[in-house]
């Protein structure tokens, strides 16, 4: 029964014993307490000493059944509920609904209000990689780091704290545009300020401390190869996706919002450690789309118009006319896909999420084949998922 | 490729009569019969033209209300009462059944997309997870939560509601069940809420507030 499993963690093909020492399969449950599965995540293994030879995800301890709440409640009443998809980055999923209703609608968002929701949504995007960084690193055992980044992402709190009213979930935009101008206490300046710091002195330091350490790159390079194939296959996006070697970024590739006016470059995984695909590939992926982040950032501030920084009237519905239309963005995870079915109603007819992390995790049904259980650690970790979302 | 292009090579491919192109809605669309949804999965995957390697998303639809061409209106969902009690209605809902499929090409740069509409006493359409990896999941979440079979799926469970649960959510005629596993789910009227302030719990003995002597 375990044969036609090949064995991919380096040093085990050499190792004459491993196939003597063949026993019957064991079934051990990872999770959903696991500190490893990044929330309530249950993997159920099979394994054989140490190495994993089935592994089948079991999702859906935080589900609410968001979908048919939104079949329930008006087209703004529901952007409260993209708030709790990501709830590490909460910005980019108030804009992929935004830009799914505008679509439908065919609303028309003012500059300003644009420059407005790109500075917050990458503020987002970096605070969500942060965490992706912290706990990687506290996966593979380094404690250190966590403790950096939770120091940067309270920074990035603190600004949108004011600017949204909020420290974890904003509801800061609305079809239209965004429901909070710019602070007047000098906020702009402050958020440039902690853009240049940390570029110039925080990422230097992360990379000293995890990415170029001896100990981390060993325990993620070659590990956990997602080939470019692979990707596809199973709808990988985001930094999955580009750690596999796709140059493909929604905010360039499909533009939405006003992505297309600034410069920008898409990192990719190169195999510097490893193989392409492997977990440092798509550590590295996070670190290098800070700094990309940073530059927007710093980008859409400069040119920051004056102007309005909404359309509509905040307590008057959105009137959403018949049809149907998907639209994605790219969140901090991924692609965040809304399939929204209007009945020109005011409230939609279906509306159906396309998650980034829902499709990612569901790789880990074939990569994790073969590793160790150490490894699947790893492997869990690099793809950076957030349960919130994939139960939705 | 433009969708109307696309279209062409793929009715070209199924014969004429298997497939509709809509291009009057804000996204241009495909309504493909049922039974050659894998068949045109597999051809819009590997021909060279069009090399569709990526699957979107997969939704599945309870079209109750609505029609072919989406005219129409939808009946309200069932809510809760004003004492926080599901509404209990014996409404059955008839509209179809449909899943959409929205394609993307990595190579090519361009987007498709495919629905297939059922009946609701079929309510079961082949599985195109031997197309696309990914549709293996999204096929389970449409099973779990609106309740349509996908013939041939190699693992159909339900993916987000637990295995014992009792009907699919996202049907427009889904009443709440009253209790799972014995844990009630039915709200408790809002005057017997144990939480108000002046609604003071049955078995609280009076002037509790009072401290005891000795």
């Amino acid at each position: 029964m375990t044969d036609d499993v090949k064995i991919t963690n380096r040093g085990w093909e050499s190792q004459d014993h491993a196939s003597e020492m063949k026993s019957e399969l064991l079934e051990l449950n990872m999770g959903p307490q696991h500190p490893a599965t990044h929330g309530v995540l249950r993997l159920l293994l099979q394994t054989d000493g140490e190495i994993v030879y089935k592994v089948t995800p079991v999702v859906g301890y935080l589900h609410r059944c968001t979908e048919k709440i939104a079949e329930g409640v008006d087209y703004k009443q529901w952007i409260v509920y993209t708030d709790r998809f990501d709830y590490l980055a909460p910005v980019t999923n108030n804009h992929a609904y935004v830009t799914a209703v505008e679509k439908l609608a065919d609303l028309a968002v003012p500059e300003r209000a644009e420059h407005l929701r790109i500075v917050t949504a990458e503020l987002s995007r970096i605070a969500s990689h942060l965490i992706a960084l912290a706990t990687f690193g506290l996966d593979m055992g380094a404690w250190t780091p966590l403790l950096y980044c939770f120091r940067e992402r309270e920074e990035i709190l603190n600004l949108l704290e004011r600017i949204a009213g909020g420290r974890m979930l904003y509801n800061y935009m609305v079809p239209g545009g965004v429901r909070y101008d710019v602070p007047k206490d000098n906020w702009v300046a402050d958020v440039l300020e902690f853009v240049t710091m940390l570029e110039n002195k925080k990422l230097p330091d992360y990379n000293t401390l995890l990415t170029y350490n001896k100990i981390f790159i060993e325990r993620t390079s070659d590990v956990g190869i997602i080939s470019k194939e692979t990707a596809f296959d199973y709808g990988c996006t985001g930094p999955v996706l580009r750690g596999s070697g796709v140059k493909f970024d929604c905010r360039r590739d499909d533009p939405y919002s006003l992505y297309d006016r600034f410069d920008f470059e898409i990192p990719v995984g190169m195999g510097e450690m490893g193989t392409v695909g492997d977990c440092w590939d798509r550590y590295i992926v996070r670190v290098r789309e800070i700094e990309q982040s940073c530059r927007i950032i710093r980008q859409a501030l400069e040119t920051l118009p004056e102007g309005p920084y909404g359309t509509l009237e905040l307590k008057k519905p959105v009137k959403v006319p018949a049809g149907a239309a998907y639209s994605r963005t790219e969140a901090a995870k991924g692609e965040m896909g809304h399939y929204i079915i209007a009945d020109g109603g005011a409230k939609p007819f279906r509306n159906k999420v396309r998650s980034c992390s829902f499709c990612n995790l569901q790789v880990v049904e074939k990569v994790g084949v073969g590793l160790m259980v150490s490894d699947l650690v790893a492997l869990v970790g690099s793809l950076d998922i957030v349960l919130g979302e994939i139960d939705r | 490729m433009e969708p109307k292009a696309i279209f062409d090579l793929l009715v070209e491919h199924l014969g004429e009569g298997s497939a509709e192109f809509r291009e009057h809605d804000i996204e241009p669309w495909a309504c493909v019969s049922a039974a050659r949804i894998a068949d045109a999965g597999t051809f819009l995957r590997d021909d060279p033209r069009l090399e569709f390697n990526q699957l979107m998303c997969l939704s599945g639809i309870d079209w109750d209300g609505l029609d072919e061409n989406g005219k129409g209106k939808s009946t309200a969902i069932l809510g809760y009462t004003g004492d926080g009690v599901p509404e209990d209605s014996d409404r059955i809902a008839e509209g179809d059944f449909g899943v959409a499929y929205h394609l993307y090409s990595h190579t090519q740069r361009h987007k498709f997309t495919l629905r297939v509409r059922v009946k609701r006493d079929v309510a079961a359409v082949p599985t195109v997870s031997g197309v696309w990896s990914t549709a293996s999941w999204h096929e389970r979440e449409a099973w779990d939560l609106v309740g349509i079979r996908f013939a041939d799926h190699p693992d159909l469970r339900r993916m987000l509601l637990s295995e014992d649960w009792e009907g699919h959510p996202l049907r427009k005629d889904y009443r709440m069940p009253d209790q799972w596993s014995g844990v009630p789910l039915k709200g408790q009227p809002y005057s017997e809420n144990p939480f108000t302030p002046d609604a003071p719990a049955a078995d609280a003995p009076a002037g509790d507030d009072t401290p005891a002597e000795g």
